[in-house]
């Protein structure tokens, strides 16, 4: 029987094998520009370019779904830039009331905040007035948010799903309660905290998740197959397997049951060593797991996790981006991928995708391996 | 003094910085290494053998723990909290010449990438055994590694990337100090590098973790 793209990687979340392995990459906001080479500050902002960005991506790579990494953008972004500069090709310069970005085909927007808040004390947060009761931005990076128009939270799911019809997975993305926490904090301040200030951290992260709970089951409605939860800060570069118990597994199970209960597939992405804790994310209730960085980047050996948790969880991802893609030989890229293949055939459900995301670098011609070998030695039989 | 030295030192591998500090719970109400420090100063205990004997063991042992993922990082944050309470009683100590430092550590995350979590870690750690640490920043040039380096005539240059991207620059900063300097010992970490990488362009180092680095420059100290 012959599979679309969007019945492979449902199979996979369900456990089941489909006809090949099914193929799902998450681009770097940096790679998705050094492939398509858009108007960089365009394609942050604008919703229909972007989501023809990830078409046109998924498309030319023959993935099987498509992650969409941001949401929310707002019709009207021109309305509040000052300035707009294009500095050379593909950088450009924009000035708003607060703050400065530079957007360019490299990275992620640099941006510069004219008069910044100093970060609070947590002895001086104030849950109710400080910790927003709607969810109305996502902590992409160091000083910089996206922000969710309330008028058009998902828009992006209805113009993906008018382009693609029922060919693709489509996956929406929320952050976890823990990496709000740390953005308001501060990573230190945040981290020390869970340590001096227990219980305050509790509070703060009972009500950002609240409001992500709102947002992932406002989410559920649209025509999606799963969530990936961004947790990056929870793995054993960070934090101990206790802190985990107690800071992040109370808090994702919460809304990790809600998608679950309105139909759709949740998986968590927690990127670096996470292999101490495999079983404890297993308890989230979450369907999957993404990420599970090899060695050097991370401590996951495939089959290992395939042993402990993959009768109940699938699992996307291995392929180190970095020693795998970037800087591999042809052989050795070809080589390292279809051993995860083969590994990842053995277990019950899974999804070939790189552990993190897409490295900025890596070539159009290496990116293409992935299908390949996804048809010629991704085959069930 | 080996009672204030055992002291000093436990309180730093526990992170108990002073007796207001609720961390850790079984230490509460104790005193920690900030009373300790200045007790034990005012008791006649060597500042030498404050830092020799229980502040560098301290966070040497801090240290492998956090290598060995015993310890994780709001712990190694707590520890070294801890050990800047008690180097501040030292710090006079250290202007007077009565303390040397082992030397100087020039740090700071390549042009372009803003992580520096990992880097301020390798410095606390560095710090914690007896250097003086100069701390450039993120998102460094590489005319400002080159100007410190300038400004610290046999320091020892410490440079982080956690991008792909930012390798780039790193590869490109560390020819450029290597081209201007070229016996200047350079030491390069950061998730993604390698052995290889860091030999490729030129450094003298890779240090996957800071208590490898600390090794490194004692040994070449
Ligand atoms: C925290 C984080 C961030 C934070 C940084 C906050 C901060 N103040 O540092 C924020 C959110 C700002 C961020 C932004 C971005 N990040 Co980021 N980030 C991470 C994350 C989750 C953890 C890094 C970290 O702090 N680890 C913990 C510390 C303790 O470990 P460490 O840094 O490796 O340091 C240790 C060693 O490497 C070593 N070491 C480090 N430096 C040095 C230096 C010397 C001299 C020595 C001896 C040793 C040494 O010692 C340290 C202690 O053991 C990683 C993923 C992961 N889980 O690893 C991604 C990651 C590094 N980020 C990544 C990316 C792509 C980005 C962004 C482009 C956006 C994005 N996520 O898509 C932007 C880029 C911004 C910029 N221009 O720099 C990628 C990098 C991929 C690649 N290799 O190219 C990663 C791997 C995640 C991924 N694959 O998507 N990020």
């Amino acid at each position: 029987m012959s599979y679309t793209p969007r019945e492979r990687v449902m199979a996979a979340m369900n456990l089941q094998k489909p006809d090949r392995v099914p193929l799902m990459c998450q681009f770097s906001i940096g790679s998705m520009m050094q492939q398509l080479k858009p108007s960089p500050a365009e394609f942050w902002y604008d919703g229909e370019l972007f989501a023809l960005g990830l078409v046109e991506l998924c498309n030319r790579f023959d993935f099987d779904g498509i992650l969409v990494s941001l949401h929310g953008h707002s019709p009207d972004w021109r309305d509040k830039v000052i300035s707009f500069k294009e500095l050379e090709e593909g950088r450009q310069e924009l000035v708003f009331e607060d703050r400065q970005e530079l957007h360019s085909w490299t990275d992620l927007p640099m941006v510069k905040y004219f008069d910044k808040a100093a970060l609070k004390n947590i002895d001086d947060i104030d849950i109710d007035n400080d910790v927003p009761d709607v969810i109305d931005y996502i902590p992409v990076s160091q000083n910089l948010y996206f922000k969710i128009d309330k008028d058009h939270p998902f828009d992006i799911f209805v113009f993906l799903r008018e382009m693609v019809g029922n060919t693709y997975s489509i996956h929406g993305e929320i952050t976890s309660p823990f990496d709000y926490l740390l953005d308001l904090l501060g990573y230190e301040q945040g981290l020390i905290s869970l340590i001096m200030n227990p219980e305050k951290c509790k509070q703060i992260l009972q009500k950002f998740t609240d409001g992500i709970t709102k947002l992932a089951v406002e989410m559920c409605k649209y025509d999606i197959d799963a969530i990936k939860i961004s947790s990056p800060f929870a793995g054993m570069g960070f934090i101990s397997p206790e802190h985990y118990q107690e800071f992040v597994l109370p808090y994702e199970s919460q809304f990790i049951k809600k998608v679950r209960e309105a139909g759709k597939h949740v998986y968590i992405h927690t990127c670096g060593h996470i292999d101490d804790r495999l079983e404890l994310m297993q308890l989230s209730g979450a369907s999957g797991l993404e990420c599970l960085d090899p060695e050097p980047v991370g401590n996951v050996d495939l089959k290992d996790a395939f042993n402990r948790i993959g009768d109940k969880m699938f699992i996307k991802g291995n392929i180190d981006s970095v020693n795998s893609l970037l800087y591999a030989s042809n052989e050795k890229a070809e080589e390292d991928v279809l051993k995860i293949i083969e590994t990842g055939k053995s277990g019950k459900g899974f999804i070939l995708s790189t552990a993190c995301s897409i490295a900025p670098m890596v070539t159009e011609e290496r990116l293409h391996i992935l299908s390949k070998l996804a048809e010629s030695a991704g085959k069930y039989s | 003094m080996d009672n204030f030295i055992d002291r000093i030192s436990i309180s730093i591998q526990r992170g108990k910085i002073d007796a207001n500090s609720p961390y850790p719970p079984d230490m509460k109400g104790e005193p920690g290494a900030d009373e300790l420090t200045r007790e034990a100063l005012q008791n006649g205990v060597a500042a030498n053998d404050i830092l020799t004997l229980a502040m560098i063991p301290a966070m040497g042992i801090v240290g492998e723990l956090f290598k060995d993922k015993k310890l994780f990082v709001p712990q190694v944050l707590m520890s070294a909290k801890a050990m800047n309470s008690a180097m501040l009683h030292l710090k006079p100590y250290f202007t007077s010449g009565e303390i040397k430092q082992r030397g100087t550590f020039v740090i700071g995350t390549v042009s372009g990438d803003l992580h520096d979590i990992g880097k301020n870690l390798v410095s606390m750690m560095i710090e914690g055994s007896g250097w003086r640490v100069i701390d450039l920043g993120v998102d460094v040039k590489t005319e400002r590694f080159i100007e410190a380096v300038q400004e610290n005539p046999g320091c020892i240059l410490g440079m982080s990337a956690l991008l792909t991207t930012t390798m780039e620059s790193m590869e490109k900063s560390v020819r450029q100090v290597r081209s201007n300097y070229p016996s200047q010992r350079i030491l390069v970490g950061g998730a993604p590098l390698s052995k290889e990488f860091a030999f490729r362009i030129g450094a003298d180092m890779y240090a996957p973790n800071p208590q490898v680095a600390v090794e490194y420059i004692n040994s070449i100290a």
